[in-house]
Parts: structure tokens; C-alpha cells; sequence
């Protein structure tokens, strides 16, 4: 720790890279004076390093991003079932309920007086402009995109690995996964034959 | 063309209903909100499911998105935010799936003349100690640091992610690497940088 009155913070921010031109200048003549200053840099500097090799050494594996898209269109169209299997629910509630039936009465006649008003005066809200939030079919449609893309993906993957590799193993785990990702389309068929083929050939 | 107008437009073409626009900017970040989230909660299950919950999160509120601060410092404090909330309601103690994945067992093994297995273990171990000693910061203090130092964030932009004045990222960044010289003074006096 530097005992010197110049501060912990000014070595932190000089090591950090924080100081203006003009206080990093004479910092840097104070250090060369100063060993409780030069001491606590060092120290510093030493920690930075130390956690950036650290944290450098944490990769993020190529695997666990290929379905981050697909997976954010999934939730997207799961929450959309949710809300409305949670509104049929309700509203099912609520005709099972016997205050349900004037609730609905109620509701009709304000949505009929509604719509005469609109009718002899004008729409009375002015909505605004909304963006369209992604329905079930447009999300569906993006899973759908993204699962095509991962079966090409992987069959491609299995090609090159089996023709430049020759690794069966990878080959394999590839096709199984292209397989499963192809439920219900021809291209099982596609990954049944490379499959058939494999294993014919060791 | 700039970074921050690339963004923006992309944004700008989303909620004008190009929905193409989303995924560029998901394939754009996945991979830096994965990695800071991986720092932060240190399992790739939970990063995973984190990183989709930001997409997810971002997705929905973009409709009203206003460019007031960059897209990326947005999208940060929406990570931040999940991650906060990752460590209040996570009881049970971190999985250390990162050291299981760092260097796999047969990695180990003398496969050519300059390698070095006792080095290796060595590395693994220093490793496990750093990021053991920054898991010991206050999830603030920890924040700052990593935004900072790792996702590479100014000051400014720290401040509007973690929603903090300037001054106050500053004091969690100065305790921040006090604490870390405390915890780690026994490594860089042993020569092990």
C-alpha cells in the first residue's frame, strides 16, 4: 500500500488507463520519485495481468451459440401459447362462474355502446402507433428457418468431417443430431442413407 | 460505417417490421452477452439460458426502445439485471463447470516434446484461484470490473448499464482491484505471472 498522500485511486487509474493527459504527465514525473507510488502500480499492473490471462483463458464453445437464435424464437413462441391458452382459460372461468354470465353481459353492452359511438362519433381513442408484436406463426416461421439451416449445417459438417478427417465418430454424432433435428421432413431419410453408409464402410 | 449506426438502423428496420434485422443483431452479440454472462454466473447451462432470456427480453421490449444509449450498453444492462437476479435467487453454490472444460484430461498427456502437462495443471490452478478471487468481489464491485475491464465498457457506459453515477462506478472500481491485489498479492510474490 502506498503511504504516500498522492492516492491508491491516481495509481489504479493510471494503471486502468483513466487518467487525462494532463494528470497522467505529472503523475508519471511523480513516479519516478516516488517508490510507495512505483511499488503500488507494479502491484496493480501485476493483478491486471493476472486476471486478464484468467478470464482470457474462458472461451465460449462454438456449440452452445448455435442455437441461441432458434431457442430465443422458441421462448418467444412459448410465451405467445401461454397468454393465449391463459386467456381461453380465464375466459372459460369465467362462464363457469355464476357472477360470469353479467360479466359478460356487462362487457357486451360496453363493447356494443362502443362501437355506436364510433359509429355516430368518431373514434374516441386515438391508438398509437404500435409495432407488431411477433405472433406465433411469424416465430414459428424463424424456428422453422433456423432448424433448416442447422440440418445443412450439420450435414455439412458430417461431409467434410468424414471426407478431410475420416473421423466415423464426429461423422456420426453429426448425423444423428441432422436426424433428430429433421423429425417429420425427407431429410431423415437423407441422414439415414450417409448413416447406412458409415457403417457399411467400417 | 459506424458501429453505433449500424445498430440503430438495425434496430430502426425491426420495428418497422423487418424481422431479419433481430437476428443479425442476436448473431452480432451472442457471443460477447454469452461470455460476460459465463464470467458472471460461471456455468454454461445457466449462461445459455440467460443469454436466450436476454434476447428474449430485448426482443419484446424494442418496440419502445429509444437510441437515448448505445444498443450494446442496453442490451449490457438487461444482462446485468439478469445476472443480479441469477445471484439473489441462486442457493445453491456455483457448479465449476468452467475448470471441467478448461483443459480436458487428455490434453494433459505429453502428446509432443515441448509440452508440459505439470505446467498445464499449474495454469489451471492459477486460473481457478483469479477467478475464485474476482467471484469474491460484491456482485457491484464485480459488475463494474468485469464490464470494464472485460467487455472492454468506458466508464460512461458502465454507469448507464449498472444504472450509477460516474463517480460511484469509479469508487466500486478502485475497491474492485484493491480487493483483487489483497486476495492475489500471494501470486505475482511468487513470481507466477
Amino acid at each position: 500500500m502506498p503511504k504516500c498522500i498522492k492516492s491508491e485511486g491516481q495509481a489504479i487509474d493510471y494503471v486502468y488507463k483513466l487518467l487525462s493527459p494532463e494528470e497522467e504527465e505529472p503523475f508519471k514525473e511523480h513516479l519516478k520519485n516516488c517508490p510507495d507510488c512505483t511499488e503500488a502500480v507494479q502491484s496493480y499492473d501485476a493483478v491486471l495481468q493476472l486476471t486478464d490471462k484468467a478470464q482470457a483463458e474462458v472461451t465460449v464453445p462454438e456449440l452452445a451459440l448455435q442455437d441461441i437464435e432458434m431457442n430465443v424464437y422458441k421462448r418467444l413462441a412459448s410465451t405467445h401459447e401461454q397468454t393465449l391458452f391463459s386467456r381461453i382459460r380465464s375466459h372459460i372461468a369465467n362462464i363457469r362462474s355464476p357472477f360470469g354470465w353479467y360479466k359478460t353481459a356487462a362487457a357486451s353492452s360496453i363493447a356494443a355502446a362502443l362501437i355506436a359511438a364510433v359509429i355516430f362519433i368518431g373514434n374516441p381513442f386515438q391508438p398509437e402507433p404500435t409495432l407488431q408484436l411477433p405472433e406465433t406463426q411469424s416465430a414459428y416461421a424463424r424456428i422453422e428457418e433456423y432448424r433448416q439451416q442447422d440440418i445443412q449445417r450439420n450435414l455439412e459438417e458430417a461431409l467434410i468431417t468424414h471426407h478431410l478427417r475420416n473421423d466415423a465418430w464426429e461423422t456420426e454424432s453429426r448425423l444423428q443430431r441432422m436426424k433428430e433435428q429433421a423429425q417429420g421432413t425427407n431429410w431423415t431419410k437423407v441422414a439415414d442413407a450417409h448413416l447406412q453408409n458409415l457403417s457399411s464402410n467400417n | 460505417m459506424d458501429k453505433l449506426i449500424d445498430d440503430e438502423m438495425l434496430v430502426a428496420q425491426f420495428q418497422s417490421g423487418r424481422q431479419n434485422a433481430f437476428d443479425e443483431l442476436m448473431k452480432r452479440y451472442k457471443s460477447k452477452i454469452f461470455s460476460y454472462l459465463l464470467r458472471s454466473v460461471r456455468n454454461y447451462e445457466d449462461a445459455e439460458d440467460i443469454t436466450i432470456e436476454v434476447f428474449f427480453k430485448a426482443y419484446r421490449a424494442l418496440e419502445t426502445w429509444q437510441p437515448k444509449a448505445k444498443f450494446s450498453t442496453w442490451l449490457y444492462k438487461i444482462a446485468s439485471n439478469l445476472a443480479i437476479d441469477y445471484h439473489r435467487t441462486k442457493t445453491r453454490h456455483p457448479v465449476y463447470a468452467l475448470e471441467d472444460m478448461e483443459v480436458p484430461e487428455a490434453n494433459l498427456v505429453a502428446n509432443d516434446l515441448y509440452s508440459d502437462p505439470v505446467r498445464q495443471l499449474e495454469d489451471q490452478e492459477r486460473g481457478r484461484i483469479i477467478r475464485e478471487a474476482v467471484d469474491q468481489l460484491s456482485p457491484k464491485q464485480k459488475a463494474v470490473f468485469m464490464l470494464s475491464r472485460y467487455e472492454g465498457l468506458q466508464l460512461k457506459e458502465v454507469a448507464e448499464t449498472l444504472d450509477m453515477a460516474e463517480g460511484t462506478v469509479k469508487i466500486h472500481l478502485h475497491r474492485a482491484v484493491k480487493r483483487l491485489q489483497t486476495l492475489l498479492r500471494p501470486l505475482w510474490e511468487n513470481n507466477e505471472i
